[in-house]
């Protein structure tokens, strides 16, 4: 009797175990001592997750061209965004472009670029949606390489650091209508803050307009930001004191730049794209894609694990906010399309003042 | 002072550990014994080690003799499983051996006791699971991790500072399911604490003119109002029981927190969404 309840308990044991993961474990440590500030990881699981990048890293000619000049004028029409570039460099960017972004459709240069009825690929038709977003994501990724260092670091980014293959990356958000989701558009588009701390009494005529709802997107937030970046509470907080930004690790810094990014891209980039999108692209109220953390990062610390093929080093073309080429015209993203809040409850058929984001007078631009 | 008639028995020389009939003596009703000396010494020493600490500023940023703020930090993770300077912890290294040494003396004095008086080892053994769960704390998981400073610091506020921290680590704590275990026999010992005692004081408080009183009285009332009695022997190793568990089931929630699971608890419950039956 004895040994079949000793058999039992070991086999149960031994079935929990399967669930776990083995020492020796990987800690950085991130504050004083003693105080438990560690980053702790699986040095075996993380060495996986890297090799399975690494198996993806593409082909791509690594070279940049040893002429630099700006091509001449003449050389192409409708070059917006890449005039700057030497007519080498040009065709080594676009090439690498098909790989990075458009692999996985086997189509080339037809991804974007329109073939006429003869055969001939025509270069200057804008006739291709896919041409257009192209276009606004080079320039993106030039605004990014120049003006948001403080995130992307001197590296730099380049389309692969997302794209990893495919036309769309893994991971992007709509409007959704649904309340039991992650609110993307109060954080990552537009200016809400998520700041839930009352400063002021609760009674009388307080005027702490927060509620459990916002605790409750704040709290999905940010466990859906630590799942999309790969990374626990304390690597950003103290959990003593989670909204002081003092004892906060300089992760938190970071972040908070990643967010300001992000809303940029989503309101500068993606929200002018809104006209541009076939109808199988658009989610359920009609909006484009956007983006959130895990669009780049996809569930890692840095996006790829910084591998050397997600810089921008090697890539003149993608480093700095582009020339249109001479007699091409100037780029213009349109006008923005974001829809607000109170749009996106009309949409759905709702009062506006049943639109998911916090009063107007709340926003502010202080407020992360 | 008065000797209780029980007293007798218990002051029985011999039954010692080690150490022959050395400080195998009693002063007023307390034993000593040869680990009840070395528990003064580890007690004395650590204690004195700590006040030192708390005088130098150890493991803070200023000097405090604030109770709440005081604290000992345990070494910066760089110096992995070796000993560290005195005054980044190394004062936490020495302080760590002065405390297992006192509790295990302390088991050990439980333990020479129980032999003179006798009985089984129970005390010794239960008193062994608590010392199990600090040692797990201080030593087993810092071992498997690699580095001393995964320890906890030896200070109130600080203490804590890290359990909040080492719990948002892994997202949420209350997703460990040896954590659960563990806190749910907390739990349930405290509650069977409070039947047991509130049952323990009716029995022997009664009313003026009335006597105290029996076993028989206890096991009706329980028999009347849940159903069941576990009696006088039971209820005390139903107690022991949730206790010790308590006990065992906390060192496990810390010990595998870091060296068996890196990532957040509620991930861990993958497994369960991904039983075959309906996955």
């Amino acid at each position: 009797m004895k040994i079949r309840y000793l058999a039992c308990l070991a086999a149960g044991g031994l079935l929990l175990l399967t669930g776990c993961e083995r020492p020796p474990v990987d800690a950085v440590q991130t504050g004083f001592r003693g105080v438990g500030m560690e980053h702790i990881a699986n040095p075996r699981t993380l060495q996986d997750s890297v090799n399975a990048i690494a198996e993806r890293v593409p082909t791509v000619p690594d070279t940049p061209a040893s002429d630099q000049e700006p091509a001449p004028e003449g050389t192409w029409e409708n070059v917006q965004v890449l005039g700057h570039l030497s007519e080498e460099e040009f065709n080594r960017t676009m090439l690498a472009l098909t790989t990075w972004v458009a692999a996985e459709t086997g189509q080339g240069c037809n991804y974007c670029h329109v073939i006429e009825d003869d055969g001939e690929v025509n270069f200057v038709s804008d006739d291709i949606y896919t041409k257009v977003v192209s276009r606004d994501m080079i320039r993106m990724t030039q605004d990014l390489n120049e003006n948001w260092q403080s995130h992307v670091g001197e590296a730099g980014v380049n389309c692969w650091t997302c794209h990893q293959g495919q036309t769309k990356p893994a991971n992007y958000w709509f409007y959704d209508p649904n309340p039991d989701t992650v609110d993307y558009n109060r954080y990552y588009s537009d200016q809400e803050g998520i700041r839930v701390i009352s400063q002021n009494a609760l009674s009388g005529d307080s005027d702490n307009e927060r509620d459990i709802w916002d605790t409750r997107h704040l709290y999905w937030l940010m466990i859906d930001m630590s799942e999309q970046l790969g990374v626990n509470c304390t690597y950003c907080h103290t959990s003593a004191r989670f909204s002081d930004w003092e004892e906060s690790p300089p992760q938190r810094v970071q972040a908070l730049r990643g967010v300001r990014m992000t809303r940029h891209m989503n309101q500068e980039y993606m929200a002018p794209l809104d006209p541009h999108w076939p109808d199988d692209q658009r989610g359920v109220l009609g909006d484009g894609p956007k983006m959130q953390c895990a669009t780049c990062h996809a569930g890692a610390y840095v996006p790829q694990y910084g591998l050397p093929a997600t810089n921008a080093e090697l890539w003149p073309g993608l480093q700095r906010i582009g020339d249109p080429h001479p007699g091409s015209p100037e780029y213009n993203p349109g006008t923005p399309a974001m829809m607000s809040a109170g749009q996106a409850a009309r949409a759905l058929g709702l009062h506006p003042s049943e639109a998911r984001t916090a009063p107007q007078d709340q926003q502010d631009d202080d407020q992360d | 002072m008065a000797m209780l008639s029980f007293e007798k028995k218990y002051r029985t020389r011999g039954g010692t550990l080690i150490g022959g009939d050395l400080f195998d003596f009693w002063i007023g009703p307390f034993y000593v014994g040869f680990f009840g000396v070395l528990t003064i010494f580890f007690a004395t020493l650590g204690t004195a080690l700590c006040v030192y600490g708390a005088a130098v500023g150890e493991g803070l940023a200023s000097q405090t003799w604030n109770l709440w703020q005081i604290s000992i930090a345990p070494p910066p993770l760089e110096y992995g499983l070796g000993l560290a300077p005195m005054m980044e912890g190394g004062l936490w290294q020495a302080i760590t051996v002065c405390a297992i040494g006192a509790f295990v003396c302390w088991a050990l004095r439980q333990a020479e006791i129980s032999r003179k008086l006798g009985m089984g080892y129970h005390i010794p053994v239960a008193f062994g699971v608590a010392i199990l769960a600090y040692v797990t704390l201080v030593v087993v998981r810092p071992v498997l991790m690699g580095a001393w400073g995964h320890g906890f610091p030896y200070g109130i506020i600080s203490h804590l500072d890290w359990v909040s921290n080492v719990g948002y680590q892994y997202l949420h704590f209350h997703y460990n399911p040896a954590h659960m275990l563990a806190v749910s026999f907390f739990f349930t010992t405290t509650f069977a604490l409070g039947l047991h005692g509130s049952l323990i004081l009716s029995v022997t408080s009664p009313k003026k003119g009335q006597s105290v009183k029996t076993s028989e009285h206890e096991n009706s009332y329980f028999r009347d109002t849940i159903g069941y009695s576990i009696v006088a022997v039971g209820i005390h190793r139903l107690g022991l029981f949730l206790a010790l568990n308590a006990g065992i089931w906390s060192a496990i929630c810390i010990v595998i927190s870091g060296p068996f699971w890196t990532r957040g608890w509620p991930e861990w419950w993958s497994w369960w969404l991904n039983i075959p039956i309906w996955s």
